[in-house]
């Protein structure tokens, strides 16, 4: 019994990160019809430079502020330089490959300068395990998918009582139209990065204390958010939080179960399937074409 | 200097067998040799994944996998099992290919960036189980003491590896050109650049992409099962998601889509490591570097950028114009004359988006061998009906048939075989093909020869190659684009895309043309043309229909009228009775009363037709 708890919530951790990538990537996309394919990197930005800050004795709130400043910077060059020469193109390809190029630069940047070995962040949240049914889980992963839950319905009601976000639903459901209406698409793109790239840092942040920061940390947390976006449906973000949750538990279960390399092979198998059967995801808005 | 261009692939080969031929004495040491086998190996996998990514336009992020299931394959078999190498290989391509449609499964209904997601949870899992199933791969320890490789039962030595691998890797080259130069590469370009239009020609979308992914699956797992008796040992962490990349790059960076792009982008990044090493701690550092640089400057690759470039230095090829044949259109492509009756035929079709009704319980019958008119006020669902009865969209209730033939669940691929051919509203053409190709590619469905005359070149297969470029050639004269032949299709102004479009649906054979706006953007003297073009067509029995808001033309041409108004059918008729219907004078202009009001202003909300007075 202790055992299936600790794995739900040990999961429900894990999987308020994907979600909170997820989310991420939803208002990229919602945007700009790309994504950030080194978002995993802007994770690995924020909890990596809030050690580095911490480092050079500032104090843990300023560390923090600035990590996510840098890794919003990080966001917005990257739609600017990588994303948006390619955003016109019919094919994927473009933006893919220059987004992924530029995270292996600041992978390997960071495992130069930062050192090729994992770091903890100190949070007083993973000093002392809180017994739950008898199994012991620290506050740190219970508080990251309330944190995910928390942003999301934020967001929602951002995107409905704001004038901005009004104004990035447009763009999201049609960006000609969006234009012509004066509404500035390209400076929606960026703002969107803006806060999709703030939002990545904190997730890389909330996470460290538990999995701790490394330069290669983000690579797999950022296919892992992007397929879990896709798969709730990354037009959706409830969709894309309930999937990342779904995701990490489901994933904590063959972990513990069986082993960590057939976490893998399940989940990405999952992931597959729902991809047959819903090819939008499972809460996604399917597009007419027009012809 | 065009006689060295045409025959580019041809002399690449003569001189690519030489230096194989030469290349164990040139290397000099074993060492060398195997660095060359190896950089063959990943040009057959680069080869592989241009079929893919160069010419249908998918992208996949997981060929790792697929060279990885070539590999394990080969690996056990070898070990376990003790089958000899050639067995091996074959089983390996086997392996891969099933794994290449079970991939290409999911593409039926996921594009895009959604495909990208799929192959890289491909490649993870492949990875991944390869790491998880220790008694089969011995896990990260992997599998080593690969036996030696034999060829007829003599064991190969590293040269004559070295000879095999450079054979195997000239003929993924030669079998690349020919599926390129072919009806099958022409029909995958076609998918990659519009699917509704290649679809509307009698192209299966599905069946092209299958095709891709299992060249590509079974040239990867080739792949796959030379380099394990190369290298004698695997294990899971050579097939990572960055080996995916870098397959990837190798294609990218030598040139998509063109045939010896694969070759020098797998030829140059083998270099790769080597290149890399000087720059210690920073190699990674530099390879993402070198990537985005490939992304940013040379877009088009290597090969790519190089045939730009010579194509602005050199003369087109001019067109042919002393085979002025002036032959009918039923000289070119036969078209049979059918009885009269009913061509077409929807009845009682609904078609709802969400809680809108876009089509409500249409009647329509369009006889054989007439000409139809179809109007109707902005929004009237006169495209919608086009689509619903040419199987992009499928109708929520009622039926569709064609020749008595109930095609109400027929895709538009079927529906093209069976003789119905269409335009599109806002053109959808193969902007990256010739002229002459895209008409070519309308021949798809009426060729006799395979897949496997194709990559022989066997003379059957040259043969119907020849006739339909001919056919394609006559059909641009019947429309008029002879002089454009060579371009571009994107480069066309807007006034002979249309007609391109027109020359492609005749290419089909149709029995049933459907032109959607085929006067929109044209300048009066083309809507001439135009009239002249659709008359002519009508003559030779192809039944046509004309959804037109131009309507002089259509009240000119149409022997019979339908109109539609908020997704009903509000008169019918000739074009007397359907001028004289006050339903329709309402539809377009408001009720008498309104008109009172507002004689003369014709800006009242819903566009008016021109000439419609």
């Amino acid at each position: 019994m202790s055992e299936v708890v600790q794995y739900f919530l040990a999961g429900l951790g894990i999987g308020g990160i994907y979600a909170l990538v997820a989310i991420g990537f939803h208002i990229m996309w919602s945007s700009a019809k790309a994504v950030n394919f080194a978002h995993g990197d802007t994770l690995m930005l924020g909890a990596v430079l809030t050690i580095v800050f911490l480092d050079f004795g500032l104090p843990i709130a300023i560390a923090i502020a600035l990590a996510i400043l840098v890794g919003m910077l990080f966001g917005v060059v990257l739609e600017r330089v990588a994303i948006r020469p390619f955003a016109t193109q019919a094919r994927s390809i473009g933006w893919m490959l220059t987004t992924i190029a530029i995270g292996i630069m600041l992978e390997s940047y960071t495992t130069i300068s930062f050192g090729a070995f994992a770091r903890p962040l100190p949070s007083p949240l993973v000093e002392n395990p809180v017994i739950i049914l008898g199994a012991g889980i620290y506050p740190q992963e219970l508080l990251i998918p309330i944190a995910a839950i928390a942003i999301v319905a934020v967001l929602h009601v951002f995107q409905r009582r704001t004038q901005l976000g009004r104004a990035m639903r447009a763009v999201a459901y049609n960006r000609e139209a969006a234009g012509i209406v004066g509404i500035n698409v390209t400076g929606i793109a960026m703002i969107s990065f803006a806060m999709a790239s703030a939002l990545g840092g904190l997730s890389g942040i909330l996470v460290a204390p538990v999995i701790q920061a490394s330069a290669t940390m983000g690579l797999l947390l950022g296919i892992k958010g992007f397929a879990v976006a896709i798969i709730g449906g990354i037009t959706s973000a409830p969709g894309v939080v309930i999937a990342g949750l779904l995701y990490g538990v489901i994933e904590k279960f063959v972990d513990g179960y069986i082993s960590t390399a057939a976490r893998e092979a399940v989940g990405f198998s999952i992931v597959i399937l729902v991809l047959m059967i819903w090819p939008q995801g499972l809460f996604g808005r399917k597009e007419i074409v027009k012809v | 200097m065009s006689w060295v261009a045409r025959h580019l692939n041809g002399l690449f080969v003569a001189v690519a067998a030489v230096l194989i031929l030469a290349m164990p004495d040139i290397a000099g040491n074993e060492y060398a040799l195997r660095f060359y086998t190896l950089m063959l190996i990943y040009m057959i996998l680069a080869l592989g994944l241009n079929v893919l990514v160069g010419f249908t336009g998918l992208v996949s992020l997981g060929q790792a996998g697929l060279y990885a299931i070539g590999a394990y394959t080969a690996a056990i078999l070898a070990t376990r099992v003790g089958i000899g190498f050639v067995p091996c290989l074959v089983l390996g391509m086997v392996f891969a290919g099933v794994f290449g449609v079970l991939l290409a499964y999911p593409t039926v209904r996921v594009r895009g960036v959604y495909l990208a997601v799929v192959t890289i949870a491909f490649g993870i899992i492949v990875e991944n189980i390869a790491i998880e199933w220790d008694s089969l791969t011995g896990s990260w320890v992997g599998i080593s003491n690969v036996p030696k490789p034999t060829l007829l039962g003599l064991p190969m030595n590293h040269k004559v590896y070295f000879y095999f691998v450079g054979l195997s890797a000239l003929i993924a080259f030669a079998v690349n050109v020919n599926i390129m130069n072919s009806r099958y590469g022409r029909a995958m370009l076609g998918t990659s650049q519009s699917e509704i239009a290649a679809s509307s020609l009698g192209i299966s979308v599905t069946a092209m992409r299958t095709l891709a992914f299992v060249l590509s699956a079974v040239t990867a797992g080739a792949a796959g099962v030379l380099y394990v008796f190369l290298n004698k040992y695997i294990s899971p962490d050579i097939f990572s998601f960055s080996d995916s990349i870098r397959f990837l790059l190798m294609v990218i960076l030598g040139g998509a889509g063109t045939t010896l792009g694969p070759v020098v982008g797998a030829g140059l990044l083998s270099y790769l490591p080597e290149l890399l090493q000087q720059f210690g701690e920073w190699q990674r550092f530099v390879y993402g570097a070198l990537l985005a640089a490939v992304m940013f400057f040379l877009p088009r690759g290597i090969v790519g950028s190089a045939t730009d470039l010579l194509q602005r230095f050199t003369s087109r090829p001019a067109p042919n114009r002393t085979a002025s044949s002036g032959k009918s259109i039923g000289e070119i492509v036969g078209v049979e004359t059918v009885g009269a009756g009913n061509c077409l035929e929807a009845r009682n079709i609904s078609l709802h988006f969400g809680g809108l009704a876009a089509l409500n319980k249409v009647d329509a019958n369009i006889g054989s061998g007439k000409i139809h008119g179809l109007i109707g006020p902005n929004g009237a669902g006169k495209s919608t009906l086009l689509n619903a009865v040419s199987g992009i969209y499928r109708v929520s209730s009622g039926r569709n048939y064609f020749f008595g033939e109930d095609i109400t669940k027929m895709k538009s691929h079927q529906l093209a075989r069976r003789g119905l051919a269409r335009t599109f509203q806002n053109t959808e053409m193969f902007g990256e093909m010739t002229v002459l190709e895209n008409v070519w590619t309308g021949f798809y469905s009426d060729y006799r020869t395979g897949l496997l005359s194709a990559i022989l070149r066997l003379p059957a297969y040259r043969n119907e190659e020849e006739k339909f470029r001919k056919s394609a050639l006559d059909l641009l004269e019947f429309v008029g684009l002879s002089d454009s032949a060579f371009e571009k299709a994107k480069n066309l102004p807007f006034g002979f895309q249309r007609r391109l479009e027109i020359a492609r649906a005749l290419a089909t054979k149709p029995k049933l043309i459907l032109l959607d706006e085929p006067a929109a953007g044209l300048t009066q003297s083309e809507i001439d043309d135009l009239r002249d073009l659709i008359i002519r067509l009508s003559e030779h029995g192809i039944t046509i229909v004309v959804v037109e808001h131009h309507i002089e033309l259509v009240m000119a041409i149409s022997s019979h009228i339908t109109v539609l108004d908020y997704g009903e059918v509000i008169a019918e008729g000739s074009a007397a009775d359907v001028q004289a219907d006050p339903k329709v004078i309402e539809a377009y202009f408001g009720s008498p009363e309104m008109l009172e009001h507002v004689a003369g202003d014709k800006n009242s909300g819903r566009s008016a037709p021109e000439g419609a007075s």
